[in-house]
C-alpha cells in the first residue's frame, strides 16, 4: 500500500509499490489522460508531471512517486487555476491554456499521444515563458527520457499551440 | 393522401406516407415523439438500447438521420473515425448543406458501433468519390421533408423553399423540428451491397444534391467536436473501458513467424497466484485480475514456454533477391493499366536517350502510437460483445462470427477513440480483437487484451515491400516517347485475425490467386497514369503471395496490410523519381517537364500551384556532385487519387560526409475540387506530410529468417519534431470541379519521391531505395 498525492488529492493505493505509476493512474484511480504507448519510456504518451518534472510513468514505479506530487492531463485545469489563484467557480470551467490552445489551433489528429505533448507543453512554459521554436523542438525532441512522438504527424500544429499558450499564459501574467 | 397506400418512387427510393405515430420505438411506452428514432444511443444507455443486436435498417431513413423536435439533428455512420476528423466535420457540413440545416444543429454523431450504425464499411475514402452513403440519405431525407410539409403547409412541393433548417412557402414556415412533431415518415433509401465487407453497403440511386452554387456550411473552417473532449481527458478511449470482472491479458505470442508450440511454460503459481494460462492450438495467454499481474506473468510463462524453431524468411538483406529470384510471380494474373497503349519494344529501340532502373520499396509498419488493444465479453447466452478501436467494425463482426462458427446476430463491436493505425484494420481487425474473443470464451469473463510494443510491431500486419522496373524512352527533342513500368508487390490484405489463425480456429482464406477483390493476391494497377502526352505506354503489375506465409507451419510469415494511400504510393515513388530522372536527362527543369507531358488541366494546375508557393528555382537539374560541406537540392511529385490532384516540392540539404539529410522546406498543393473544411484539410496534409518525411528518411522493417526484428522506437524509428521541415500547404478550392476528392491519404506518400528528387538534383546521385538513411547516402556519395 502506498499514498501518493495526485492532482492536489491524496490517494491512498492498494497495488504492489514495483506497479509501474501508469497502471496505478489508469486502472486503481481511473485517471486515464496518460496512455500506455510502449511501456519503454519511447514515446511519451504516458507522461505525467512529478513535483512539476516531465516523466514517463510507464517506467516509474509506484514507489517513486511517494512523497511527490503528481499531476495529469485531468489535474492540468487545476494545476492553472492554483497558479492564477482562479476563484473555484471560474476555476471549475477554465482548462489550462495549453489545453485550450490544443484546441483553438485544432493540435490533434488521432489525439493519443497528445496526452505526453501537452504535459510536455506544460512543463516547458512553466520553464520558459516565451520559448523559441528551436526551444519548443528541444524540448520535445531531446530534453526527455525520450522524444515525444506522434505518428499521425501533428508536429508543426503541436509548435503552434505551444506559442499560443505561451502568449496566453505570458498575457496573464 | 392515403396513409396507408401511397408509395411514390422518388429518385429510386421508396416514398411513403405512413402517417401519425406517437412514439419512437423506446421500450416502455416513454413519449418520445419526433422523425424517426431509432434506439437510444451512448453507452451509458446501452443496458437499456439496442433491442436486436444486429445492424440498423440502411433502407430507414432514421438509420441515417434522426431529427428531433428541439430542431438537433443526430447523424450515424458505420464508418469510424480515425483522426481523420471527417464524420465529426465534413460529414456534418454534408449533412447540413444538404438538409439546408444549421451546421451547429448536428448534435451528435454516431460511428462505428455495429448495432448503432446502417452501413458498414472501413475508415477510408471518407468523402466517397464526392457522393458518401450520408450525404444520398441527406439528399433523400430532405425530399421527404419537402413532402411532408407540402402536405402539413398545403403548398405544393415546388413553392417551398428551406433555410437554416425552416422550410417556408406560401407565407407560412415551420422549422423542422415543428415539422416532424408527432411524424414519421416511411422513406425506404435503396441499398446495395454486403454487410461486413471490407466495402460495406452503400445507398443506392440518385436522389437530386443541392447545387454547389448555393453551399454555405461546406467550405468553410470547422472545429472537430472530438477534439475538446480529448485535450480535456474526457473522451472514452478504448484503453479505458472495463466492465466488472474483467481480466487483464497479456499473450506469449510464438517465437517465430512460423513456430509451433512444443510445451507451454509451466506458472509459478507462487508468484502469481491469480492468474491463469489458456491454451488453444498455437495461441497461447495468460490472464490475471491486475494488469501488472498480467504482465509479469506473461513474461515468465513466455521464459519457460518452448517452441520449435524456424527460418522460412529470406531475411531483409536478402528479400530483394528473393523476390527477384524466388518468389513466384507466374502464378497470379498479370494486370495492365487501362491506359496503356501503343507498342513499347520499338519506341524503346528508336529513343534517342533511355533510362533503365529498378526500384526498391522496404515493408513499413502502420506504427500506430499506442499498440492494439481489445475488451472482450463472451457472454453465457452465445453473444460477443467487443470493445475496441477499428476502422471496419462490420468486417471485424463477420470475422469474429466466422471464427466463433455462430450467426452475425451474436456479434456486436463497438468502437471508441483510440491510436490512428492507418489501414491497419480496415479490413476488420487490427490483432488483439480475436484473441480477446478466445480468451473471454475460455474463462467465462470479460478479457481485456493488450499487446506490447515489440508483439505490435512483431505479429501485426505489414505495408508491403515492392519492385518496380522502369523504362524510358527520351525523343531526340527531349521529350518522352515511350514509358514502361512493372510493378512487383507480394499480397496487400491479410485480413485473417491472427489470434484465429494461431488457435486454429475457421478464418478467411490467405490471399491467394483464386481469392476476390483485395483477398487476391493480384497486384493492380493503383496509380493514374498523368502524362498523357507521352505516346506509347505501358504499366504492368505483378502479384504474388505473402512473403514466408506458404513455408509458415503457422501459415503466417510476414501478413501484409494496406496501409495510408496503399499500393499507389509503391506504384508512385518509382514512376515521380524515374520521372525526374528523365527529365535531368532531357536537361529540363522537372517541373516544366511534367507540365510538357501533361494535358489534364488540374495536373498542370497543381504543378503551376506549387511552382509558385515553393520558391522553386526553374532549371535543369544541377545534378552537381562537385563537393562542398552541404548541398542543396530539390524535387518535385505529383499525384492522383480518390478525386483529388496533388504536387509536392521538397526542397533538402544533404552533407555529404555523413550523408544527413535535412528536409528543410515541403510544400504541397491540394486540389480536392470543393474543400470541404479548409482547416481539417490543412491540418491533415501537415500530417501526412510529415509521415511522408518519416518513411522517406527512417523507416524499414527490420528482419531476419525468423521474424520481424524490429520491436520499439529504436528499431522502428518515426521522424521526430526537431527534424519536421517547414511546411507549406496550398488548398486549391474548385467548386466548379463540382465534387469533393479525398484529403487525408496520398498526403503522406508524396514528400519520399520529392526528396529522392531532390536528392538526385543536389547530389547527382539517384538513390532509388528508401529509407534515405545517413549510411546508405552516405555510401551512394562515395562511389
Amino acid at each position: 500500500m502506498a499514498m501518493i498525492v495526485v492532482n492536489g488529492v491524496r490517494r491512498e493505493v492498494q497495488a504492489p509499490t514495483d506497479t509501474p505509476l501508469l497502471y496505478v493512474l489508469r486502472n486503481d484511480l481511473e485517471l486515464t489522460g496518460p496512455q500506455f504507448g510502449c511501456g519503454l519510456a519511447q514515446c511519451g504518451s504516458c507522461s505525467v508531471l512529478l513535483d512539476g518534472k516531465e516523466i514517463r510513468s510507464c517506467i516509474t514505479a509506484l514507489s517513486a512517486a511517494v512523497g511527490k506530487e503528481v499531476t495529469t492531463l485531468e489535474g492540468l485545469p487545476g494545476r492553472w487555476a492554483q497558479q492564477k489563484g482562479l476563484p473555484q467557480a471560474e476555476a471549475a470551467k477554465t482548462l489550462h491554456p495549453v489545453q485550450q490552445a490544443w484546441i483553438e489551433e485544432q493540435t490533434p489528429l488521432c489525439g493519443f499521444c497528445q496526452n505526453g505533448m501537452m504535459i510536455k507543453a506544460t512543463e516547458l512554459l512553466e520553464r520558459v515563458a516565451t520559448p523559441s521554436v528551436a526551444e519548443i523542438k528541444e524540448a520535445f525532441t531531446t530534453s526527455g527520457p525520450s522524444a515525444h512522438l506522434c505518428r499521425c504527424g501533428s508536429y508543426t500544429a503541436i509548435i503552434q499551440a505551444v506559442q499560443r499558450a505561451a502568449m496566453v499564459m505570458g498575457g496573464s501574467r | 393522401m392515403n396513409p396507408k397506400n401511397n408509395d411514390v418512387n422518388v429518385f429510386g427510393a421508396t416514398l411513403s406516407r405512413r402517417g401519425f405515430v406517437r412514439t419512437g420505438v423506446k421500450a416502455g411506452g416513454a413519449l418520445m415523439v419526433g422523425f424517426g428514432m431509432v434506439g437510444i444511443d451512448g453507452l451509458k444507455n446501452s443496458a437499456k438500447a439496442a433491442p436486436t443486436r444486429n445492424s440498423l435498417d440502411a433502407t430507414l431513413p432514421e438509420s441515417w438521420i434522426e431529427i428531433h423536435p428541439d430542431n438537433t439533428i443526430l447523424i450515424r455512420t458505420g464508418k469510424s473515425d480515425f483522426g481523420q476528423s471527417t464524420t465529426f466535420t465534413a460529414y456534418r457540413q454534408i449533412v447540413a448543406e444538404e438538409l439546408n440545416a444549421p451546421f451547429e444543429a448536428i448534435t451528435t454523431v454516431v460511428m462505428g458501433d455495429t448495432d448503432r450504425t446502417p452501413d458498414g464499411s472501413g475508415a477510408f475514402d471518407f468523402l466517397g468519390s464526392g457522393t458518401p452513403n450520408i450525404r444520398k440519405a441527406a439528399a433523400y431525407t430532405y425530399q421527404a421533408l419537402l413532402d411532408l410539409a407540402s402536405q402539413r403547409l398545403g403548398v405544393p412541393k415546388s413553392e417551398l423553399s428551406v433555410k437554416e433548417g425552416v422550410v417556408s412557402g406560401g407565407g407560412k414556415s415551420m422549422s423542422y423540428g415543428d415539422l416532424v412533431k408527432g411524424q414519421q415518415l416511411k422513406l425506404t433509401i435503396p441499398v446495395k451491397g454486403d454487410l461486413t465487407s471490407v466495402m460495406g453497403l452503400s445507398v443506392d440511386g440518385n436522389p437530386p444534391m443541392k447545387p454547389v452554387a448555393q453551399y454555405t456550411v461546406i467550405g468553410k473552417p470547422f472545429q472537430n467536436s472530438v477534439t475538446a473532449s480529448k485535450v480535456a481527458a474526457k473522451e472514452t478511449w478504448a484503453t479505458d473501458v472495463r466492465l466488472p470482472e474483467m481480466l487483464h491479458a497479456r499473450m506469449v505470442h510464438p517465437k517465430s513467424l512460423g513456430s509451433t508450440l512444443v510445451s507451454v511454460g509451466a506458472l509459478d503459481k507462487t508468484k502469481f497466484p491469480n492468474s491463469q494460462v489458456i491454451v488453444k492450438g498455437n495461441l497461447v495467454g495468460v490472464v490475471a485480475p491486475t494488469e501488472w499481474e498480467a504482465i509479469r506473468a506473461a513474461q515468465q510463462v513466455a521464459g519457460a514456454t518452448k517452441w520449435k524453431d524456424w527460418k522460412g524468411l529470406p531475411g531483409r538483406a536478402r528479400l530483394f533477391d528473393y523476390l527477384k529470384r524466388d518468389a513466384d510471380w507466374k502464378t497470379t494474373k498479370v494486370t495492365k493499366s487501362d491506359k496503356s497503349k501503343g507498342d513499347l519494344a520499338p519506341a524503346i529501340a528508336g529513343a534517342a536517350k533511355k533510362i533503365n532502373a529498378t526500384y526498391q520499396l522496404p515493408y513499413m509498419k502502420h506504427a500506430p502510437i499506442g499498440p492494439t488493444v481489445a475488451l472482450a465479453d463472451a457472454r453465457k447466452d452465445g453473444t460477443v460483445y467487443i470493445y475496441t478501436h477499428n476502422q471496419n467494425p462490420q468486417a471485424l463482426r463477420g470475422e469474429i462470427a466466422q471464427m466463433l462458427s455462430t450467426a452475425l446476430d451474436n456479434v456486436v463491436v463497438r468502437t471508441f477513440a483510440g491510436p490512428g493505425h492507418y489501414g491497419r484494420s480496415n479490413g476488420g481487425n487490427a490483432g488483439a480483437e480475436d484473441e480477446a474473443v478466445i480468451l473471454s470464451k475460455a474463462v467465462g469473463k470479460p478479457v481485456r487484451v493488450q499487446w506490447m510494443r515489440p508483439e505490435d510491431f512483431q505479429w501485426s500486419t505489414q505495408s508491403p515491400a515492392a519492385m518496380s522496373d522502369v523504362e524510358i524512352g527520351l525523343d531526340a527533342k527531349g521529350k518522352m516517347v515511350a514509358y514502361q513500368i512493372d510493378h512487383y508487390m507480394p499480397a496487400m490484405q491479410d485480413d485473417r485475425p491472427i489470434g484465429a489463425v494461431l488457435a486454429g480456429l475457421p478464418t478467411m482464406p490467405a490471399p491467394s490467386e483464386k481469392g476476390v477483390f483485395i483477398g487476391s493476391t493480384v497486384n493492380d494497377i493503383s496509380d493514374p497514369w498523368i502524362y498523357d502526352g507521352v505516346a506509347t505506354l505501358m504499366e504492368r503489375g505483378h502479384g504474388t503471395f505473402q512473403v514466408g506465409q506458404k513455408a509458415s507451419p503457422l501459415a503466417v510469415g510476414l501478413r501484409d496490410h494496406s496501409m495510408r494511400t496503399p499500393g499507389q504510393f509503391q506504384q508512385n515513388f518509382p514512376r515521380e523519381l524515374a520521372v525526374s530522372e528523365a527529365a535531368a536527362l532531357a536537361g529540363a527543369d522537372s517541373i516544366q517537364f511534367r507540365l510538357d507531358h501533361a494535358k489534364e488541366e488540374r495536373v498542370i494546375g497543381v504543378l503551376k500551384a506549387v511552382r509558385d508557393a515553393s520558391g522553386w528555382e526553374t532549371r535543369s537539374s544541377r545534378a552537381n556532385a562537385a563537393g562542398g560541406a552541404q548541398l542543396r537540392g530539390q524535387g518535385v511529385s505529383v499525384m492522383f487519387r480518390s478525386g483529388t490532384y496533388w504536387a509536392c516540392v521538397s526542397q533538402i540539404a544533404v552533407t555529404p560526409s555523413t550523408g544527413v539529410i535535412k528536409v528543410e522546406k515541403v510544400t504541397v498543393a491540394v486540389d480536392p475540387g470543393i474543400v470541404v473544411n479548409p482547416l481539417q484539410l490543412k491540418r491533415q496534409v501537415e500530417g501526412g506530410t510529415v509521415m511522408g518525411v518519416s518513411i522517406a528518411l527512417l523507416e524499414e522493417l527490420q528482419f531476419d529468417e525468423s521474424g520481424i526484428t524490429s520491436r520499439d522506437w529504436q528499431t522502428y524509428p518515426i521522424l521526430k519534431m526537431a527534424d519536421v521541415p517547414e511546411i507549406k500547404v496550398v488548398l486549391l478550392n474548385r467548386p466548379e470541379v463540382g465534387s469533393y476528392g479525398g484529403g487525408s491519404e496520398a498526403a503522406n506518400a508524396l514528400a519520399a519521391p520529392a526528396i529522392a528528387a531532390a536528392l538526385f538534383d543536389a547530389t547527382g546521385k539517384i538513390a532509388r531505395r528508401l529509407p534515405l538513411k545517413a549510411e546508405y547516402v552516405q555510401a551512394l556519395l562515395k562511389v
